[in-house]
């Protein structure tokens, strides 16, 4: 087995609500093999992009990181202090917001932006940095780097900005990429162009990747191991092929099952999850999803049940579907 | 499908968003410029029909679903709605995307959902309003007992439910859809689907279904218009323009979703970005973009044809669509 170049065991993040802590993330384990692309699916409040944040120190207060572990290459990250943490970010580890919009700082050139980022973290000396910033312009598909290096982010459309957040994010040669939902505020035509980009990148540098989105399509395309969460929880950790093909989650079904797709004899399959996701400091003892599990038993309505890792993959559920095995 | 009387029809509507003129121009009486954000659109809806609309951002459906609710007034072209034996005009009513901006979150459930019901004075007194405020609430699935609730104390889904309720509560025969369910989780848009599917079929309903998501138009309309950058480019039943379509922004469209087949990864983003809506290219409008573009596409806006299936497009070519389309995987980056 390889050894994983980002570990997370056992995160927990907890918001404290009138002095009262209420669990946001319970326990969250997985890691990112180098060179892996893995996905983190879930629906709004699942805890996707708290995860993505906590990794990267950059809860937002009253969020707060309460336990766990998070080594990436061996080195603790949990244990670094502000300012080490500032090297790490943007440094070994890029981000890649959602928002293209706001993500950019408005009022600076992106030229300016880049080298900012560059120099920051690799400290190569004034032209070296304008070269490699030019670079990056040209790398991420835009044309006429010398004129784009002047514009600032309003003068770029969406897709564009987005491509500059993307450069920004690579520029100081990350050993990890996390991305979170970078591609939902685009439009279809425009979404397939990133996605493009975001792999040719992904195979030219080997960096490894966290794809944090909702989106399964794009997980089909981009993931080669998907984590789903629910409710701050994992759900289930499996290879992408697997996890489409032979879900163990119940969880995991009801998700590919709601997703509206055209099906191979090109009529449409609509399968409902009944209920909501609960909210936070809401959920149901035992496990989160027993409410709306048509397979729940008196087990799963008191005991949290535990990730069980199974061959290539690890789900948290006492009855799980059973495998079509071949 | 019924085919009497159409219902709704749109004939060659434009509208034209134009920009404040300052002083020294309106002496000068220079040309009045602007984004023709809808442009000569044409459409028929038949009794009981829902026809869906799709199209990326800019490309002028939302415009659309308000000129048909009224809102604003087309800048050419007409759009009639048949008049019943009485001379009335059909009753309509808008579901909204966002559900956390519309609905008043000081009023109560019940006060949202019985102002239709008042406005058009469909029931009287206060017990029969009250009455046909929990049928409501019982129809889209919530409980009575949540009419004295307010907006806030829902989840989007829930919020989109009342939206439908009020939606409901004025007893429209027409119904415009805006990205209904754009805002929501998947588990949650399956539910609010299906809802709407059921309510459909049950209440006979004609509808106006905007979206931007192929799949979820492919499930609700029994027609679809495909627009892009304010035409109407393409327009045929489902089935047929999943199966056959005809021109290539519809076919490039379908294509540029990723689905949910891990065998086969390949991308197919369509070449470019979407052209400035104030600037739109000439000739045809998808020219700069389109795989199959000629000299002729270049100059001269296509003409608009009919299918012998009874949909149409707008593309100077015939081509065979009904397979995937392979563009080269890096197309060039054109600057907007």
């Amino acid at each position: 087995m390889t050894t994983p170049l980002l570990d997370v065991r056992d995160l927990t993040v907890t918001i404290n609500r009138d002095g009262r802590p209420i669990t946001a993330l319970d326990k969250v384990s997985f890691s990112v093999n180098p060179g892996e692309v893995l996905g983190v699916v879930g629906e709004s409040g699942a805890g996707k992009s708290i995860t993505g944040a906590a990794i990267i120190d950059l809860l937002v207060p009253p969020l707060k990181r309460t336990g766990g572990t998070i080594s990436l290459n061996g080195d603790r990250l949990d244990q670094l202090s502000p300012k080490e943490m500032r090297r790490v970010r943007g440094g070994k580890i890029g981000f890649i917001f959602q928002d293209p919009m706001t993500s950019l700082n408005p009022v600076i050139t992106i030229g300016r932006q880049l080298c900012d980022a560059i120099e920051t973290h690799l400290r190569l000396g004034g032209n070296e940095t304008k070269r490699r910033a030019l670079d990056w312009i040209a790398r991420v598909g835009l044309p006429n780097p010398d004129v784009q290096f002047k514009r600032y982010p309003h003068q770029l459309s969406g897709g564009m900005r987005q491509r500059i957040v993307i450069a920004l994010a690579l520029c100081a040669n990350p050993s990890l990429v996390i991305a979170d939902e970078p591609t939902t505020a685009l439009d279809v035509s425009v979404q397939a162009h990133i996605l493009q980009l975001m792999r040719d990148l992904h195979r030219e540098s080997e960096v490894s990747m966290m794809l944090i989105t909702h989106d399964l399509g794009v997980i089909a395309k981009m993931a080669d191991r998907v984590a789903v969460l629910y409710a701050g929880r994992v759900a289930e950790i499996s290879p992408v092929a697997e996890l489409f093909a032979n879900p163990s989650h119940p969880y995991t079904r009801g998700l590919i099952r709601a997703t509206p797709m055209p099906t191979a004899d090109g009529g449409v399959q609509l399968d409902q999850i009944p209920g909501a996701m609960p909210g936070l400091g809401a959920v149901p003892p035992g496990c989160a999803f027993n409410p709306r599990c048509s397979r729940a038993q008196s087990d799963c309505r008191s005991v949290v049940p535990p990730l069980v890792t199974q061959e290539s993959s690890a789900f948290s559920c006492f009855h799980p579907l059973e495998r079509d095995v071949a | 499908m019924t085919s009497q009387t159409p219902f709704l029809v749109l004939d060659h509507v434009s509208k034209v968003y134009r920009r404040n003129q300052s002083l020294i121009e309106r002496i000068r009486k220079m040309e009045e410029g602007g984004t023709k954000a809808v442009s000569d659109v044409s459409l028929v809806i038949s009794e009981g029909e829902t026809v869906g609309l799709v199209g990326e951002s800019g490309c002028g459906k939302s415009t659309l679903a308000r000129l048909v609710s009224g809102l604003m007034a087309p800048t050419q072209g007409d759009i009639v709605f048949r008049k019943d034996p009485a001379g009335k005009t059909p009753r309509l009513q808008m579901i909204f995307q966002d559900p956390y901006s519309s609905l008043n979150g000081r009023w109560t459930i019940e006060d949202i959902i019985a102002e239709p019901i008042k406005v058009h004075r469909l029931r009287r007194g206060r017990a029969a309003i009250r009455a046909r405020v929990d049928e409501l609430l019982v129809q889209v699935g919530l409980s009575p007992t949540d009419a004295e609730k307010y907006p806030q104390e829902f989840s989007g889904g829930q919020r989109q439910r009342i939206s439908i309720a009020r939606a409901l509560a004025g007893e429209p025969q027409f119904l415009i859809l805006d990205e209904p369910t754009s805002a929501l989780d998947v588990s949650v848009q399956a539910q609010i689907l299906n809802l709407l599917r059921d309510l459909q079929k049950n209440l006979g309903l004609t509808s106006l279904f905007i979206t931007h998501n192929l799949s979820v138009v492919r499930i609700m309309a029994d027609r679809i218009g495909v627009m892009y950058l304010g035409e109407l480019v393409e327009e045929a039943s489902a089935e047929q323009l999943f199966r056959k379509p005809k021109h290539p922004y519809t076919r490039l469209l379908i294509d540029a979703a990723p689905n949910m087949d891990t065998s086969d990864r390949s991308l197919h983003p369509i070449a470019g970005e979407l052209p400035n809506p104030a600037f739109p290219p000439a000739g045809c409008r998808f020219h700069t973009r389109c795989p199959f573009a000629q000299d002729v596409c270049r100059t001269a806006a296509p003409p608009r044809k009919a299918t012998p299936e009874g949909g149409m497009f707008r593309c100077h070519f015939d081509l065979d669509l009904s397979k995937e389309v392979k563009t080269p995987p890096l197309a060039k980056v054109k600057t907007a």
